[in-house]
């Protein structure tokens, strides 16, 4: 209480200082006259009063300084003396103000912007009720031949299992994500992003309706009525925010649906992938709706299929992620053995912010890293800067140290100017973060979850401070308790010039300097092996050309097309017909073809190749994904045919023929041939055996990075309720596009355009991440190495401008200029060999790391490694010149005569 | 700042202070000074400016307060008074003193 009280009075004085010195200086002349007066009156001279009262006194001017630091805070005004201080001494050298002020802006500022989306995407909790508790469930198969689990999409039945049977979590939701194709009215309907989720979705993650009531576990029944709970965003999207949009209609796949609640703004579903394997496709799209799952007779009677779903669980309190995951693998398993499922089953848990970030995490690792590493060169080079201040300096520290400055004081004036610059480089750096923050989302592949949450929040700016504090105190350190050293007679005597360039301010600037390129060696590497990562991924042979192709994907969501209805699949293969004819009768065109999956999308359909006349044990047929095409496909696609034939008009009669992809040849008929062999059991409820007539060459379609085995079947056996279009035109897409909506919607208004863009786009959206990586990595690269260079040039300049009278003296001795260069030279070589030493020592730990974010790209690639080296050293090569022309230029006469 | 002696003298003079104000009433700096010299006799020599630190500690506390006033001799002198909290205090500062006493006087009697 009387800390606070006298904190408060102190505070408060620092700002009435004038008033409250006249007043005591008042109170003292009052103090003095007085006892001048008693004095008087005793008998004394006046003069002998005076003295005698100001000897009982004591010292006023002691006093006065003890009675202000018992008013103030004598801390909080030496810090403000040491501020005032370091802001006169910067004015004095505006340029190396500037410069690292500069610096640090830049530094500051990109490690900010990237900390943002660091930030956002990796670390931000969910607003969820305690969301450190949420979890996502997801089954995983253990194949023990080769010691492998792969992650796998959840049962219905499973989860459900486990849910009643853990002890370890609370509940658990199981939900699926999809683009949901919704029409208010008569408007032609939209994919949006849509969740199909278990009625206990909003409890499991302690959400409440703003609007209306939560779903209730009957809204889940097969036969009850249809019912949607909107988002914030598709309350706004579809109703303007109409506060009577309970009871309103909705149609999500043709179907009528009944709004009955809204959910608050701020509520955003995590994107989860179905798999790590599946791209999150509608990931663009925030979910604007939620509908209760209603599962199917065969989601409830299925172990061994319907792998669907994706599952949230709630931990128990005091529950640990290792508790509950041991508890449901022991559940899992035992239940595989109990009911003789042919496969091994487990279970892994993930964290909920960790599972949605679980793409991108690496990348944005890297660079965060790499963005930490362009700021530590920075801090060196300042810290260099600074140095060479400091030793300029040294006259005057010295003057202070021998009119008794403490080494305290000495210090802190060194300290104080660091922080000066780093709070004004600081603030500027988080003004530059606003717009980095613009760029990076400028330049990041939209499927990166959770960038809506980007942006400069309180977190990012307490980061953003910490971070001037640690640059400040980082190049700042050094150089301050260098002046400690400084031996004021030694310093006033010498000539100032002699003084610095001591050997041990030499080996600490190396020191340095061979710190910047190791950090740029590591970081030169890393980035040219990402470079030539995506190169790769760019150049490599897809299998498939996407010049001149067209992409429109149309979703059939009327219900005139439902599995369940009357036509089954007929009306659908009736579309894809007069879509196909329609698509062909456009200028131009040379051919059209049809895929039931968009292309680089993903793995999609996944099923197994079984084989009547090989049967391998259950759950060990080789996996693949089916596509249902038409005959131009092949052709459009520009793929090749290495065996066999490819599907032809004559089949739509007998539609039982399949393609495969080499790899599915390799994997489902090792060492035979394939062609004429029967598979079966991939067409939708039709058991009808089919026959392989051709063997195509692999080709990346469901992603530039994926391989998975194929398999092509004719639409004509089964026509999906997808289908993309891809169409070979002379003309540019951006003309074709417009024409081919009008076509697909001539024959059907109600059909969904989800996708409508050039081939060429699709390719290039599809390494969006990559791109993204590889571009900023590249501008951290290279400003590393400009930062690098910087270091090198001017420690070496300095030292060179120091040893002028050296050299010049050398010259006179008839040293050659030749030599000059050399021993200018081989000053820099020595911190820069070794910073390239350890450089590459640091890059074999850091490779680590690396490699899982490369494609197909070793981590000890020479070419990588090799030409980093070589462009750090050249660089290095052309820094250090400078510096030594100049000290082979010395003119001997003028050098001499500043002595 | 201040060296050791003065630390310890600390919390006897701002004892001394609230006492003589309690006794005295309100008073400007000079006079209090005078007042604990002659309390003290000669046994105690005070330079008169410490006495200002002092009254500044104790005013930040809140256990005297300060107003501008005039002295017998008509000139103008910041006074001070003791607040109710001094009043308080005083009881706990000289239970607090006697208590150090008594502890000294048992270190220094003599031991047998």
């Amino acid at each position: 209480m009387d800390r606070i009280r006298i904190l408060l009075s102190r505070v408060a004085a620092l700002f009435r200082k004038q008033k409250l010195d006249a007043d005591f200086d008042e109170e003292l002349r009052a103090h003095i006259d007085l006892a001048v007066e008693e004095n008087l009156r005793r008998g004394m001279s006046s003069d002998a009063a005076r003295t005698e009262a100001l000897r009982e006194f004591g010292g006023v001017a002691q006093t006065r300084e003890r009675y202000r630091v018992q008013r103030g805070l004598p801390w909080l005004e030496k810090a403000a003396r040491d501020i005032r201080y370091a802001v006169r001494q910067l004015r004095k050298s505006p340029g190396f103000a500037f410069t690292a002020i500069l610096t640090l802006a830049l530094g500051i500022g990109a490690a900010t912007s990237v900390f943002s989306v660091v930030n956002a995407v990796l670390l931000k909790p969910f607003a969820f009720r305690d969301p450190d508790r949420l979890v996502v469930l997801r089954e995983v198969v253990e194949d023990p031949a080769k010691d492998e689990r792969s992650s796998i999409p959840d049962n219905y039945r499973h989860v459900l299992r486990l849910k009643s049977d853990a002890r370890t979590i609370e509940d658990a939701a199981i939900f699926g994500q999809r683009g949901m194709s919704v029409a208010a009215g008569a408007d032609h309907p939209r994919i949006v992003g849509g969740v199909a989720a278990s009625p206990n979705i909003f409890r499991l993650l302690g959400v409440q309706p703003l609007l209306g009531r939560d779903f209730v576990e009957d809204d889940a029944r097969q036969s009850s009525e249809s019912v949607v709970i909107l988002s914030y965003e598709g309350w706004q999207t579809f109703f303007a925010r109409d506060p009577a949009v309970i009871g309103k209609e909705l149609r999500v796949e043709g179907h009528p649906v009944t709004i009955i609640g809204v959910l608050p703004a701020g509520m955003r579903f995590p994107q989860i992938a179905l798999s790590p394997k599946i791209a999150f496709q509608e990931a663009t799209d925030a979910t604007l709706l939620y509908e209760p799952l209603a599962p199917s007779k065969r989601d409830l009677a299925a172990d061994m299929g319907n792998f669907n779903y994706k599952s949230i669980a709630r931990l128990k309190p005091g529950v640990t992620l290792a508790q509950a995951n041991a508890e449901l693998e022991a559940l899992q398993n035992a239940y595989t053995l109990s009911a003789h499922l042919p496969l091994h089953f487990g279970i892994a848990l993930t964290p909920l912010t960790e599972d949605v970030a679980s793409g991108i995490s690496g990348a944005l690792w890297m660079l965060f890293a790499a963005v930490g590493a362009v700021l530590l060169i920075a801090c060196v080079n300042l810290a260099n800067l600074q140095l060479a201040r400091a030793v300029n300096a040294e006259r005057e520290t010295a003057v202070r140290a021998a009119l008794g400055a403490s080494r305290g004081q000495l210090v802190r004036s060194r300290l104080a100017e660091s922080l000066v610059l780093a709070f004004v480089g600081g603030a500027a750096g988080v003004a530059l973060a606003f717009l980095g923050v613009r760029v990076l989302l400028a330049l990041v592949s939209a499927n990166v979850p959770r960038l809506d949450e980007v942006h400069v929040s309180i977190p990012v700016l307490l980061f953003a401070a910490l971070l001037s504090i640690v640059a400040a105190v980082a190049f700042g350190i050094l150089p301050a308790f260098r002046s400690l050293r400084v031996a004021p007679q030694a310093a006033l005597q010498a000539n100032s010039t002699r003084a610095a360039n001591t050997q041990e301010g030499r080996r600490t600037r190396s020191a340095m300097v061979a710190a910047q390129v190791a950090c740029t060696v590591v970081l030169l590497i890393v980035t040219s092996l990402t470079l030539r990562s995506f190169s790769r991924l760019l150049r490599q042979g897809r299998g498939f050309d996407a010049s001149h192709l067209t992409l429109a994907q149309a979703d059939l969501f009327d219900p005139q097309y439902d599995d369940d209805g009357p036509k089954r699949d007929t009306t659908r293969l009736a579309f894809a017909d007069r879509a196909l004819a329609a698509l062909g009768q456009l200028p131009g065109v040379q051919s059209v073809a049809l895929t039931s999956v968009t292309p680089l999308t993903g793995e999609n359909w996944v099923d197994n190749i079984f084989r009547p006349d090989h049967p391998v044990p259950a759950g060990q047929e080789p996996a693949v994904n089916v596509r249902w095409i038409n005959p131009d496909y092949l052709p459009t696609m520009q793929g090749s045919l290495v065996a066999g034939r490819n599907i032809t008009g004559s089949d739509r009669a007998n539609p039982y023929v399949a393609l495969i992809s080499e790899r599915a040849a390799r994997e489902g008929f090792p060492g035979e041939n394939p062609i004429g062999k029967k598979i079966s059991d991939l067409v939708p409820d039709d058991k009808h055996p089919l026959t392989v007539v051709g063997v195509v060459a692999d080709a990346h379609i469901n992603g530039l990075k994926d391989n998975a085995a194929m398999v092509y079947l004719p639409y004509w056996a089964y026509t999906p309720l997808t289908l993309s279009f891809l169409v070979r035109s002379s003309q540019a897409s951006d003309a074709l596009i417009p024409e081919m909506r009008r076509a697909i919607w001539d024959l059907d208004s109600q059909v969904a355009i989800p996708t409508l863009k050039s081939m060429d786009d699709q390719v290039s959206d599809s390494v969006a991440t990559d791109r993204f990586q590889a571009i900023v990595l590249t501008s951290f690269g290279a400003a590393a190495l400009f930062l690098a260079l910087l270091g090198v040039y001017g420690v070496l300049a300095y030292s060179v401008s120091l040893r002028r009278q050296e050299f010049g003296i050398r010259i006179a001795l008839g040293s050659g200029k030749g030599a000059l260069i050399g021993l200018v030279l081989r000053q820099a070589a020595y911190p820069v060999l070794l910073g390239t030493g350890v450089g590459l020592t640091m890059a074999l730990i850091a490779l680590r790391w690396v490699r899982s974010l490369l494609y197909q790209t070793p981590v000890m690639d020479p070419l990588a490694i090799g030409s980093s080296v070589l462009l750090l050293l050249a660089s290095a090569a052309i820094a250090a010149a400078v510096p030594a022309r100049r000290a082979a230029s010395t003119d001997p006469m003028r050098a001499l005569r500043t002595e | 700042m201040g060296n050791d002696k003065s630390d310890v003298l600390q919390g006897t003079l701002d004892l001394m202070v609230l006492k003589t104000l309690e006794s005295m009433g309100p008073l400007h700096g000079y006079g209090i000074a005078r007042r604990i010299e002659q309390v003290s006799g000669n046994s105690l020599t005070l330079n008169q400016g410490t006495i200002y630190p002092a009254l500044l500690r104790l005013e930040q506390r809140g256990w005297i307060k300060s107003a501008w006033g005039t002295s017998e001799s008509n000139r103008r002198a910041k006074f001070y008074s003791l607040s109710p909290r001094g009043h308080k205090q005083i009881e706990e500062e000289t239970e607090n003193w006697e208590r150090i006493a008594a502890t000294m006087s048992r270190f220094l009697a003599p031991s047998n």
